[in-house]
């Protein structure tokens, strides 16, 4: 893994800078133009040295303008999956290793500057990028370009356009909550009932006039928490199988929408839940990981 | 794109520009257009920091509409220096009314260029280009604030804003000295294009004059190749003015219808030296008595006199060789009836005057003795405030009033002389000037000009006769300047010995020590007109000799000049980057490696600095503690956080003292 092709970060060297006047830097060549005019005209030898001066200001503004990009290290930070129609959001981390500070450093994302950071020396800055992710699946980071006016604004510098590798991951959009439009099935209602059996323990809960005395968290009331009981769920059971197939009748970004909010509430409800796609089966289970395992598997679901 | 207000630290700055560039020109521009300018200036500081508003855009526009046209009407065009300037004033101050945006304030950065430039038109000085340059510096800092108005403290600004102007420097310098110049303009100059004052004049009318011109402008530079003559010997002339209408006298049409020659016989020793003239907007061409030889770009006039081919725009050098002793020959009837042209209003009592001396004396000379002696016996006054004189000047100078300067006596002189029936002429110039130890240069001000009149002698030709000196020797033999104290103290010229007016003018230690002040600053003023105002294409072609160039044509300097700049910008670049990577601690370490490789134990490049020591300890076992003690120190500091200044002292102390000895016999 480690061995990828593809860098993850670049530095920004000589080969990948441009440099540019700006309009402000068009019109600046054009007083020159002027002074210089008015220098041969008049045979002034200030006029002359007024002219020559702020053109060789103008010309070292460029080596500085270059230098202000010159080594900056640009890679993406890992990118949290959302849901579609959520903004993906790119986290680009401009690091400047050099001992003096790169001033109004612009992350520009379709020629438009998203945002501008000054970085003190050694410092490192990120900055989010949002990209819309209409769809599931994979969203990849956009080309970026980095690029700056410093100091005086007649120039302007800029990177190639920076790919790098990052993809953010795009769940399907979730139906919203609430009293779902399908009925869910029987089975489902059934099992969507959380009884207090099995062998893996869930978690604790208050106290509730009928639960076993077995379940009782003695320890807790030892530590003077009060009476809590032990919940258990699980088991093995394939009692909570969210199913491709009950959904039956509907199109398929609907089914995975439905699949990906009943994922959502099961998590949040703390059940042991399995999912079955017409390809892939997610045995029942529990937590952050099995949850971003079946998100996961409705997101790439094909088709 | 920008943010849309611009920074209030930096609109300061560029309010503090604006005043600073339209200071000079306050002076010289009318007294409305600086009342516009500073309310205009005012209220935006007062928008910036006291929380105003701008005014309303009809007010803007309507303002803008009436200033513009006042300027119109005030100078009858918007174009020239004069007019030029004074709209470009008011359009920089009013553009600070209606300032939204970073492009608004381009605008007004360029408009602040442009009033420099156009500063330059009346003054090139020393101070007003070191003026400038703190200018340029605050304009500057201003942008760059605008530009990136975070993450910087304010005292970056200026600091960065010098950085980039001692580094532009070198830059300027190389383009200042390849650009191509050309000769002339390339278009025909608004009148208003020069500034000049100039001490003489075409036409010399001593009775309207109430005061003389004190200018202490410098008028030319001279110098000498040797010992320069005596002050009473620099008699420099630069018109011959022939005809008189009783009241004024002018150069008259014995200017071109005479024959000009430079021949004369000259007597004595020739002096070299070369003149550095102000521009006076006039052709004449200063030189002391009678010059040998026409240099370029100069042409001959009636009465041995030179001329420039065209009036003198700017600071002009050229190298005369003069004769102070000549004979000039015989006269030509033209000449004679020139030198002898009078107007019929001439007052009898004077003709009877001079038909007294007529015939009382032998010759030319001994009449002009006479008028000498008259001036002399009779109370005349050298003064530089005389009272007007009325309709027949010279009869009211000769018989009442007696008091004036070079002009009343002269032009009374060659009036008497003409009467007398012996030619004569009067000669405007400059007499004296003043040494400068410091520059090795005689310093001629326009408070030196003088009149004085020649006289023509049988067997000698034109010889001077100076009437001023009659009455006020010292005149002539201190200088003008020396007149003008005592005039100041009260004290009347004529009666002194030349020991009392010595004795009179001593300077204390402090009027000495001002006095050698301003001789430095006047040396290196001509060294600046020198090399930097006066450089075109005769001093460029030099140059370029002197560096060893080959002639270059324009294209040639032009890409000289991209060469160069490029070079230039290279090295920058270079230094630029080696200041970056510059690391006190790195250095350190490299002379502790050099230290080693004088005992042959040399680093690899790729060596970390871990290993080398391990090598080296194995090579030496004798200097492994101290080495040890080295690497670590280094290597905490460069890479395992130990900051401050200490640390690295510490490391520099540890690698001086390390001093390793080659291994002086084999241990085994």
């Amino acid at each position: 893994m480690a061995a990828a092709e593809v860098p993850t970060a670049v530095v920004l060297a000589r080969r990948q800078l441009y440099i540019l006047p700006t309009a402000g830097g068009l019109v600046f060549s054009l007083l020159l133009a002027v002074l210089l005019l008015a220098a041969v005209n008049y045979t002034n030898s200030l006029a002359y040295g007024l002219c020559f001066l702020l053109a060789a200001i103008a010309i070292v503004s460029m080596l500085y303008t270059h230098r202000n990009l010159n080594g900056l290290n640009v890679s993406l930070g890992p990118c949290t999956p959302v849901f579609a129609g959520d903004p993906a959001g790119f986290e680009v981390c401009l690091d400047n290793s050099s001992e003096s500070a790169r001033f109004g450093v612009c992350v520009e994302r379709d020629r438009t500057p998203a945002r501008r950071v000054d970085l003190r020396a050694g410092e490192q800055c990120y900055v989010r990028i949002d990209v819309p992710a209409r769809r599931r699946g994979y969203v990849t980071a956009p080309p970026l370009v980095i690029s700056t006016r410093f100091p005086l604004g007649l120039l302007y510098a800029w990177s190639r356009r920076i790919q790098l590798p990052q993809r953010c991951l795009v769940y399907p959009r979730p139906v919203p909550p609430g009293p779902t439009p399908i009925a869910p099935d029987e089975q489902f209602a059934q099992d969507q009932n959380p009884r207090a059996e099995g062998e893996d323990f869930l978690g604790l809960r208050e106290f509730r006039p009928g639960d076993s005395p077995r379940h009782v968290s003695w320890r807790a009331v030892a530590r003077g928490q009060g009476m809590l009981t032990k919940q258990f769920g699980g088991g093995g059971r394939a009692s909570l199988w969210l199913d491709w197939d009950t959904l039956a009748g509907l199109d398929t970004e609907h089914r995975l929408s439905q699949l990906c909010r009943w994922v959502l509430d099961c998590e949040h409800a703390g059940l042991h839940y399995g999912l079955r796609l017409p390809d892939t089966q997610i045995a029942p289970a529990h937590g952050e990981a099995h949850r971003r395992r079946c998100l996961t598997a409705l997101a790439l679901f094909p088709g | 794109m920008k943010q849309a207000q611009p920074d209030r630290w930096g609109l300061n700055g560029l309010l503090m520009t604006s005043v600073l560039v339209l200071a000079p020109h306050a002076l010289r521009l009318p007294g409305w257009i600086v009342l516009v300018c500073a309310g205009a200036l005012a209220w935006r500081f007062a928008v910036e920091n006291r929380g105003w508003h701008n005014p309303h855009a009809i007010v803007r526009i309507a303002l803008t509409a009436l200033v513009a046209a006042a300027i119109y009407e005030h100078y009858g065009t918007l174009l020239g220096r004069d007019a030029g300037t004074g709209f470009l004033a008011a359009l920089l101050a009013l553009k600070f009314l209606e300032l939204r945006q970073w492009r608004d304030c381009l605008v007004i950065v360029f408009l602040c260029q442009l009033l420099l430039l156009a500063g330059f038109l009346y003054s090139q000085s020393v101070g007003l280009a070191t003026y400038s340059l703190l200018v340029i510096v605050i304009c500057m800092a201003s942008v760059v604030r605008l530009n990136q108005p975070t993450g910087m403290l304010l005292r970056d600004y200026p600091r960065l804003a010098s950085a980039l102007l001692l580094k532009a420097v070198p830059l300027m310098l190389a383009m200042f000295v390849l650009f191509p110049r050309i000769h002339g303009s390339l278009w025909r100059l608004p009148s208003d294009a020069y500034s000049g004052v100039t001490g003489i004049s075409e036409v010399m009318r001593p009775g309207s004059l109430s005061r003389l011109s004190v200018s202490d402008a410098p008028a030319f530079r001279v110098e000498f190749d040797g010992k320069p003559p005596h002050t009473e010997q620099l008699y420099w002339r630069g018109m011959v003015l022939w005809h008189t209408d009783g009241q004024r006298w002018v150069a008259g049409k014995a200017k071109t219808e005479l024959d000009s020659t430079l021949s004369f016989e000259h007597l004595g020793a020739p002096v070299r030296y070369t003149i550095t003239a102000e521009p006076s907007n006039k052709p004449w061409m200063l030189a002391l008595d009678l010059p040998l030889l026409v240099p370029r770009q100069a042409r001959v006039r009636a009465g041995h006199l030179l001329e420039h081919r065209t009036p003198v725009h700017k600071r002009k050098s050229y190298t005369l060789v003069s004769y102070l002793h000549y004979n000039t020959g015989a006269l030509t009837p033209a000449e004679r009836d020139y030198a002898l042209q009078l107007p019929d209003q001439v007052s009898a009592r004077t003709r009877a005057l001079a038909n007294e001396w007529r015939q009382s004396s032998g010759d030319n000379l001994a009449i002009a003795q006479s008028a000498l002696d008259y001036f002399r016996r009779l109370p005349f006054f050298y003064t530089l405030e005389p009272p007007r004189l009325g309709k027949d000047p010279v009869d009211e100078f000769l018989f009442s009033t007696r008091r004036g300067f070079c002009g009343h006596f002269t032009s009374a002189f060659v009036t008497l002389m003409r009467a007398a029936g012996v030619p004569s002429r009067v000669v405007q110039g400059y007499q004296g000037g003043e040494f400068n130890p410091a520059g090795g240069y005689l310093l001629v001000r326009q408070a030196d000009a003088h009149a004085w009149a020649e006289i023509w002698q049988a067997g000698r030709g034109w010889v001077r006769i100076d009437p001023t000196a009659a009455v006020a020797p010292e005149r002539v033999q201190f200088g003008i300047d020396t007149v003008r104290r005592l005039h100041g103290r009260g004290i009347d010229l004529g009666n002194l010995s030349a020991d009392a007016v010595r004795r009179l003018i001593e300077l204390g230690w402090f009027e000495a020590a001002w006095r050698g002040l301003r001789f430095y600053w006047d040396a290196t003023n001509l060294a600046w007109h020198r090399s930097v105002l006066g450089y075109d294409r005769a001093r460029q072609e030099r140059l370029l000799a002197k560096l060893s160039l080959p002639e270059l044509s324009a294209a040639g300097l032009l890409a000289a000049l991209a060469v160069t700049v490029v070079i230039g910008l290279i090295l920058l670049a270079l230094s630029m980057h080696r200041a970056r990577r510059h690391d006190p601690t790195h250095a350190a370490y490299l002379v502790f490696c050099n230290k080693l490789r004088r005992i042959d134990i040399a680093r690899a490049d790729t060596e970390g600095a871990l290993m080398f020591a391990r090598r080296v300890a194995a090579l030496r076992p004798d200097l492994q503690t101290p080495v040890g003690v080295i690497t670590d120190l280094y290597l905490r500091i460069r890479y395992g956080g130990l900051v401050g200044a200490e640390p690295v002292r510490v490391l520099k102390q540890k690698i001086a003292q390390f001093q390793p000895a080659r291994r002086l016999f084999d241990t085994n």
